[in-house]
C-alpha cells in the first residue's frame, strides 16, 4: 500500500474520477510528471496510482482513481473509486468527461456534486468535439452547474493552466443543488431527516444511496447510527412500498432530465454539417418504419446467405462432402478394419454412432463451420453497435408480451447459448419476467449452434425457411402473449444508454470470432464424443431400440421415419447435435422437404438441452422447471403435428 | 475490452467478480458484463499476447 508520505508531504488531494478512457492517466500526468507510485488499493488488486505536484507554490497529493460510471459501484474498481471518494477527504474532486459523450456522462457530475463533494469539471478532447463540428458553451455551463468547469485537450495539453488555476481558487463553500421531481425531493427529505451523523456524503446522497439499496451505504449506516437504523429501514421500505417502481430507474431518469435541461443551449450543433452515415444509421435502426427492414436485411445477408449459404452449404460440403467423405473418413474406417476384428470396438470407433463417424465428424465438418460462420456474423453486429439498438426497436412488441427491452439480453444471448441466458435472466427485475423469459428461451429460441444448422439446413430447400420462421415466430409471440396475460404482476420500464455505433473493427471481429469458436471446440468436442458413446452403448445393449419404440407413436404422428427418432435422441444432449443429425439424414435423403420442415420446427420448439434444462432447475426450482418441460414437450409435438397437417392440406413443400 | 451490448469498459477477467453456471467442462470461457449481464467471449492466452504485441507497436 502507498502511503501519503511516500509519495509526497502535501496536505491537500485531488482526486481524478471519471468514466474509463476520457484520458484521467493523461491528465495524471500532465499533473504529476515522472515521480508517481502505482500499488494496489489495500485489499484490493485494484490499481491506484498516486504523484504529486505543486500548483501556486502549494503541495498537491494526486490521486488517478480506476474508471467509474456511476457513484453506485457494481465492479470491484468502481467501489475502490468510490472509497477513495469517500475516504481521501479530497479538497478538490477533478471529473473528467469526454466532450464527444457530454450527455452521458454528467449525470455522474450531478451525483458527484449532489454528494457534497469539491468537484471541477473538466470536459477533455474538446479538440475532437470541435472538428466534429461542436461548439460547447463553457461559461453557461459553469453557470448552470454551479460549479468551475475547464475545457481541454490535456493529450495537447491544452487547458491544464486553466485547470491549475481552478484547483489553486477553489472555494468549497460553494455548494450547487440540482433539484429532482417534488415527490422524488419529498421521498429524499423523509429519509434524510434520520440521519443525524457526520458522513463525508451530504444527507441527502446518503438518502439516495439508500434508497437506491447500495449494501456499501447501509453498511456505513449500520456502524454510524444503530439505535436510529429500525427508522432509517422504516423510512426507506415504507418509500419503496409507496412508489412501486424501481427506485434506481426513477432516479436515473429525472438525472437524465436535469441533465438534458442543463444542456439545452449550451451544445451548439455546426448547423451546416451533415450527419455522418452511422448516426443516420443508428437513427433508422431504432425507428420501427426503417428498423424491421434494417433487421430482414440484416438477418437476409448476415444469416440466410453468410451462414445459410456459405457456412452450411459450400463450407461444409468442402469439409464434409470432400475431406471427410472422400479422404479421411475411408482411410480411418480402413484403418481400423485392419487393425481390430473385434465388432463392438469397430462400432465403437468407425460404426453408425462411432466415435470417429459421428462424434468427431459432426463436431469438425457440420457444426464448426456453420457456428464459425454464425459468430463471425454475430461479432461484427455486435462491434457495430447493432444489437443495443435492436433491444430499444423490439422494446415496443416485447410489452405486448408483458417484457421490455431489457429482456432482449436473455434472448440475444439464448441465441449463443440458452444455458447461460436462463442464468442472466436473474438481471430482469420482476420474477413475473424471468418466468416468461426462462419459458420463452426453452421453447423457442434456438442456441447458435442449433440456428446455424437448422438456417443451412432448411436454406437448402425452397420455402422451407420462410415457414420455420413463421411458426417460431408465432409459436413465440402467442406463447409469451398469453404467459403475459396468465401471470400476475408489474410490467417494469425499460430505459437503456445506446452506445455510438461504428465501423467494425476488423481486429476486434477476428478476436471474438476465434475467441468464441475456441470455447465453442473446447466445450462441444468432449460432449459429442460422450454422446456418440452413449449411443453406441445404447444400440448395442438394444435400449436405443426400446427408445425409439417408445416415442414411434409421438414420431409417426408428425409423419418422420422412425429413424428420427435419434436425432431427437441427440438433441437433449445438445440441441445443435439434434440439428446436425437431421443435417445427416437429409443429405443421405432420408427426408422430404414436408419432414424435413416438420422435423426442424419440432426440434427447435423440443425440449431444451440437458444442460438448459439442470439452469432452470437451479434458477426457477423444480416445480417451474419441470412445468415448463412439460409444456414446451407438448407444445412442439402439437405444433409439430399440426404443422404436418397443413402442410399434408396444402400441399406446400410436398 | 468494451461490452458488446452497452460499449462499457469491462474490467480484466481476474479482477471481474462473477459467478460461473458451471455447465461448461474446463470452466466458463465468457466474461459477464457487470453493468449488462451481457456475455462476452474471453480471449484465450495467446490472442490476448497478440493483442497486446499490436497495440504496443501502434503505440510507437
Amino acid at each position: 500500500m502507498a502511503v501519503q508520505s511516500e509519495v509526497c508531504p502535501a496536505e491537500r488531494k485531488i482526486v481524478l474520477v471519471g468514466n474509463p478512457n476520457v484520458g484521467k492517466s493523461v491528465l495524471f500526468n500532465a499533473l504529476t510528471g515522472a515521480y508517481t507510485v502505482v500499488s494496489n488499493y489495500p485489499g484490493t488488486s485494484v490499481e491506484v496510482s498516486r504523484g504529486c505536484c505543486e500548483i501556486e507554490g502549494v503541495s498537491y497529493e494526486v490521486l488517478d482513481t480506476p474508471g467509474m460510471y456511476s457513484l453506485l459501484p457494481i465492479t470491484e474498481e468502481e467501489r475502490v473509486a468510490r472509497e477513495i471518494l469517500l475516504k481521501e477527504s479530497a479538497h478538490t474532486v477533478v471529473h473528467v468527461i469526454d466532450a464527444r459523450n457530454l450527455e452521458r456522462m454528467l449525470p455522474m457530475t450531478l451525483q458527484l456534486v449532489e454528494a457534497g463533494l469539491p468537484v471541477v469539471l473538466l470536459i477533455n478532447i474538446l479538440d475532437e468535439a470541435e472538428r466534429r463540428g461542436m461548439h460547447i458553451d463553457i461559461p453557461l455551463l459553469q453557470e448552470k452547474l454551479g460549479i468551475p468547469v475547464i475545457g481541454g485537450a490535456m493529450a495537447r495539453k491544452r487547458g491544464l493552466s486553466e485547470l491549475r488555476q481552478a484547483i489553486a481558487s477553489y472555494n468549497p463553500d460553494v455548494k450547487a443543488v440540482f433539484g429532482y421531481s417534488h415527490e422524488l425531493e419529498k421521498d429524499l427529505a423523509k429519509v434524510s431527516r434520520h440521519l443525524t451523523d457526520d458522513y463525508t456524503l451530504v444527507p441527502r446522497s446518503i438518502a439516495l444511496l439508500l434508497l437506491q439499496k447500495d449494501e456499501d451505504a447501509w453498511a456505513l449506516i449500520k456502524k454510524a447510527e444503530p439505535s436510529r437504523l429500525e427508522a432509517i429501514e422504516k423510512a426507506v421500505n415504507d418509500t419503496i412500498y409507496e412508489r412501486r417502481m424501481d427506485l434506481n430507474l426513477r432516479i436515473s431518469l429525472e438525472r437524465k432530465r436535469i441533465c438534458r435541461a442543463i444542456l439545452e443551449e449550451v451544445i451548439h450543433q455546426q448547423a451546416d454539417r451533415a450527419p455522418t452515415f452511422f448516426e443516420k444509421l443508428a437513427a433508422w435502426t431504432i425507428n420501427p418504419w426503417t428498423g424491421f427492414p434494417l433487421l430482414l436485411l440484416v438477418l437476409y445477408f448476415g444469416i440466410y446467405v453468410f451462414v445459410g449459404k456459405f457456412g452450411a452449404g459450400t463450407l461444409v460440403d468442402l469439409l464434409e462432402g470432400g475431406l471427410f467423405e472422400d479422404y479421411i473418413n475411408p482411410w480411418v474406417i480402413d484403418l481400423v478394419q485392419k487393425m481390430t476384428s473385434w465388432y463392438w470396438l469397430r462400432e465403437l470407433l468407425v460404426g453408425e454412432y462411432g466415435v470417429f463417424t459421428l462424434g468427431v465428424r459432426y463436431a469438425v465438418a457440420l457444426v464448426l463451420p456453420i457456428v464459425g460462420t454464425f459468430f463471425l456474423a454475430f461479432s461484427i453486429m455486435e462491434d457495430v453497435g447493432y444489437f443495443p439498438r435492436l433491444a430499444m426497436l423490439v422494446d415496443r412488441i416485447f410489452k405486448k408480451i408483458g417484457l421490455n427491452g431489457r429482456a432482449v439480453i436473455p434472448m440475444v444471448l439464448g441465441f449463443g447459448c440458452d444455458t447461460m441466458a436462463t442464468m442472466v435472466t436473474r438481471t430482469l427485475e420482476t420474477v413475473r419476467e424471468r418466468i416468461i423469459v426462462t419459458l420463452l428461451l426453452a421453447l423457442a429460441v434456438p442456441c447458435s449452434a442449433q440456428l446455424g444448422v437448422i438456417m443451412g439446413l432448411l436454406s437448402e430447400v425452397p420455402g422451407a425457411l420462410p415457414v420455420w420462421v413463421a411458426c417460431v415466430t408465432l409459436v413465440f409471440l402467442a406463447v409469451g402473449f398469453l404467459s403475459a396475460r396468465l401471470l400476475p404482476g408489474e410490467r417494469p420500464m425499460f430505459y437503456m444508454e445506446l452506445p455510438p455505433m461504428r465501423l467494425p473493427q476488423a481486429r476486434n471481429v477476428l478476436i471474438k470470432t476465434v475467441s468464441r469458436m475456441q470455447w465453442y471446440f473446447l466445450e462441444i468436442f468432449p460432449l459429442f464424443i460422450f454422446a456418440s458413446v452413449l449411443l453406441w452403448a445404447g444400440k448395442m445393449t438394444g435400449a436405443l431400440n426400446g427408445l425409439v419404440r417408445v416415442m414411434a407413436p409421438a414420431i409417426s404422428a408428425l409423419g418422420l421415419p422412425a429413424k428420427t427418432t435419434a436425432a431427437f435422441i441427440f438433441g437433449f444432449f445438445r440441441r445443435d447435435f439434434g440439428a446436425a443429425g437431421l443435417y445427416d439424414m437429409h443429405a443421405q435423403g432420408l427426408l422430404s422437404p414436408r419432414q424435413l420442415t416438420v422435423a426442424a420446427v419440432t426440434m427447435t420448439l423440443f425440449v431444451p438441452c440437458i444442460a438448459q434444462f439442470l439452469m432452470m432447475k437451479k434458477e426457477r426450482g423444480w416445480k417451474v422447471s419441470l412445468g415448463i418441460f412439460m409444456m414446451v414437450t407438448l407444445l412442439a409435438f402439437g405444433v409439430g403435428w399440426g404443422l404436418n397437417l397443413v402442410l399434408g392440406f396444402t400441399g406446400w413443400l410436398a | 475490452m468494451k461490452c458488446g451490448f452497452c460499449g462499457r469498459t469491462l474490467p480484466p477477467p481476474d479482477k471481474l467478480r462473477q459467478k460461473p453456471c458451471g455447465a461448461c467442462l474446463g470452466g466458463c470461457r465468457k466474461i459477464h458484463c457487470p453493468w449488462c449481464g451481457y456475455e462476452n467471449p474471453m480471449v484465450p492466452g495467446l490472442l490476448r499476447r497478440w493483442r497486446k504485441k499490436d497495440n504496443s507497436k501502434e503505440n510507437d
